[in-house]
């Protein structure tokens, strides 16, 4: 069956930070996937996994190492091409794109919060933030100013010359989801985003990285093995061997 | 301390592929720095042994001249040469300071730590030193071909003896350790100091009044050279030398302003990153930049030659020497070009794999890599332009007084300099990319966890 490809939108999008009470912006399913199955050698890592995800909705994946939680992340995300099974944006198929329409893909559609170094060391905070907007086309005056937008929306304001390595972990992570968030992603991946956190700092920043991806309407997916964490999210999925073992709905 | 050594070949293996990548790159530019070190060492000596034994009258009337030009050739390439040696001690510094700095968490002495450091980098300078003096076995036949002085040298007049060897194999990997020590401070320090990157320190103005006292120290010594008769010959060969250190002092310092001038006029991310990134380290930008900048300098000292040798005389003598100027002149610069070259892409080979987790989770992330590909020419063409040009401009400058600027009024003059610097730009750019596809294997290698 033929698909149109997601294509890149001509005018540069950005979103400005929504106020973390609002209701979800969109409603409806986001991305699903359809019986995902990838191996590396004679390892099966996923052995056909269907998964449904709403805008403004979240769901954790669960596992022990091993269970492919991460790999269902990167094929979700375009960063690896399933051997077998779909995944559709919006109605569309992006599981089988080229890489180059994939890379266009994660840009435009998808924001990333990895567990930690996704933060450019050379560049303040706040033109890290800016940086995905600049990519996009918008000019680095826009772009700056609405990076100041969502550094002051996320209480990082006055932090906005401080490199990566001036960062507490906690604003680091927040910085990061800020980059996420400002060019209006479809979907926010976050893989172990409180990794490399202590307890406090991580409910600190999944409260945030929640509320404010749920107030955007874009949809959420968590990879964390920490139960407390995927207790921040609306819905999770528990992984065994590539497959999903359990579905429930958190809240 | 005997049980921590005993760790280092295997916390070597350890770092894998990459580590194993380093390793080669520092070893190959170690290899080089030695084999053209012993190749510049071996014509001078060759010709002292002319000087002192001339076997023609030639060579009994000229061949004092010659030994000063030796001389000059190797101050010229010394510092091009030194800056590769420094640049291969460094390389994989931020992967080797991650690995140190976990160990120094774990309670590996600071003492333990530099012995660790000693061990890997005089390892790689000795091996590098012994491929070296093997290169330079080879490279000995070719030198032998160039004609000087009337007759081409002999392989056994340009070779530079056991004594010299043995103390290139002692010098290499003791000058390796040195400052692959000194590039440790910050984990020896603290623990800490790698593991949370901090704003980089900005330079003092007091490298430019350095450069200037260097610049001007050779100015007055060659302004004052005909008073002071052949003698002064050595201070003028010692002030070049130190005139020409100089440039690595404020090299940097140069750098690190023009990125506040990119930085302010960045419109686009490519240029924006590559500001940035000069700006954050102008020390790393002119390991890959400075070795063109220092050949720019021997260019614009060497732009006179043509007008000299374009200088008809009837006298045979006399045409001979200056055609074996020009001959020395171009070995020289083709010299000094491939170590530039070759520091620019051992910088890059080892900066890609410095940054690996950043530009993989970059690309991940959906930057292409045709803007890491941009940032990276960016990086390094701005700082190239300005300092080629820069340095060439001081060359001329310093040389005035002595050489006039006959160099740069005359065609010949001119046109080696545009040869030369276009030549040696393209070159340096050609190194840059060769390292594209390291940069492609390293994107094609994502983060992935396979669980």
């Amino acid at each position: 069956m033929d698909h149109a490809p997601i294509t890149p939108t001509t005018t540069p999008r950005s979103t400005t930070p929504p106020p973390v009470s609002a209701p979800p912006a969109t409603a409806g399913p986001a991305m699903t996937a359809r019986g995902l199955a990838k191996r590396f050698g004679t390892t099966t890592a996923l052995a056909g996994v269907d998964v449904d995800l709403d805008g403004g909705r979240s769901l954790a994946v669960m596992g022990p190492s091993g269970s492919g939680k991460s790999t269902l992340l990167h094929c979700l995300a375009g960063i690896l091409v399933p051997d077998a099974g779909t995944v559709t944006l919006r109605g569309r198929e992006v599981g089988t794109l080229g890489e180059r329409e994939r890379s266009l893909l994660r840009r435009r559609h998808y924001g990333f919060v990895f567990q930690f170094g996704q933060l450019l060391s050379e560049l303040p905070a706040i033109e890290n933030i800016a940086l995905p907007s600049m990519l996009l086309g918008a000019n680095r005056r826009q772009a700056t100013e609405l990076a100041a937008q969502w550094m002051h929306s996320l209480g990082l304001a006055g932090m906005e010359q401080r490199r990566p390595g001036e960062l507490s972990g906690g604003q680091a992570q927040r910085v990061a989801v800020a980059r996420a968030l400002i060019t209006g992603p479809a979907v926010v991946f976050a893989d172990e985003p409180t990794g490399a956190l202590d307890q406090a700092t991580g409910a600190e920043v999944m409260r945030v990285l929640t509320e404010t991806t749920r107030a955007a309407g874009a949809a959420l997916v968590v990879v964390t093995h920490d139960a407390t964490v995927a207790g921040w999210c609306d819905e999770s999925i528990e992984m065994r061997d590539g497959t999903v073992v359990d579905r429930g709905v958190l809240r | 301390m005997r049980a921590v050594l005993a760790l280092a070949p295997g916390l070597h293996r350890a770092g894998g592929k990459d580590t194993q990548l380093t390793t080669a790159l520092g070893v190959a530019a170690f290899a080089v720095t030695t084999a053209l070190t012993l190749s510049v060492v071996g014509g001078l000596l060759g010709f002292v042994g002319r000087e002192a034994q001339p076997q023609t009258a030639f060579q009994a009337e000229w061949s004092d001249i010659y030994v000063v030009l030796a001389w000059t050739a190797v101050v010229l390439l010394g510092v091009p040469l030194l800056t590769l040696g420094g640049a291969a001690a460094r390389l994989g510094l931020a992967r080797r300071d991650a690995r140190l700095a976990t160990l120094r968490l774990l309670g590996v002495t600071p003492r333990e730590v530099v012995g660790l450091t000693l061990v890997e980098t005089s390892g790689q300078g000795l091996v590098g030193a012994a491929l070296g003096v093997l290169l330079y076995g080879l490279l000995l036949p070719l030198w032998a071909l160039v004609p000087f002085q009337g007759s081409s040298f002999a392989v056994g007049e340009l070779w530079v003896g056991g004594t010299v060897v043995l103390i290139v194999l002692l010098a290499v990997p003791l000058l390796a350790a040195v400052s692959g020590a000194v590039s440790l401070r910050r984990v020896v320090v603290s623990p800490l100091g790698v593991a949370r990157r901090q704003r980089p320190k900005g330079m003092s103005v007091i490298r430019l009044v350095v450069a200037l006292v260097g610049i001007g120290t050779f100015i007055v010594i060659s302004t004052a050279l005909g008073s002071l008769g052949a003698a002064a010959f050595v201070f003028l060969v010692g002030s070049l030398g130190l005139a020409f250190a100089t440039l690595n002092v404020v090299g940097p310092w140069v750098l690190g302003l023009l990125a506040r001038i990119q930085l302010r006029r960045a419109s686009t991310p490519a240029r924006l990153l590559a500001a940035r990134r000069l700006l954050d380290d102008p020390r790393a930008a002119w390991r890959v930049v400075g070795g063109l900048g220092l050949a720019g300098f021997v260019a614009g000292a060497l732009a006179i030659v043509p007008s000299l040798a374009a200088a008809s005389t009837d006298d045979a003598d006399q045409q001979l020497l200056l055609t074996d100027l020009s001959t020395g002149a171009l070995l020289t610069l083709v010299i000094a070009f491939v170590l530039a070259a070759v520091s620019a892409g051992v910088a890059q080979a080892a900066s890609v794999l410095d940054r690996r987790r950043e530009y993989g989770l970059q690309h991940l992330a959906g930057v292409p890599a045709e803007l890491l590909d941009e940032v990276r020419r960016r990086e390094v063409l701005g700082p190239l332009l300005f300092v080629v040009v820069g340095s060439t401009a001081t060359s001329v400058l310093m040389f005035a007084p002595w050489l006039g600027l006959t160099g740069v009024s005359s065609p010949g003059g001119m046109v080696m300099l545009a040869v030369c610097l276009t030549g040696g730009v393209l070159l340096v750019l050609g190194a840059v990319e060769s390292t594209r596809p390291l940069l492609r294997s390293v994107l094609r290698d994502p983060v992935v966890r396979a669980d």
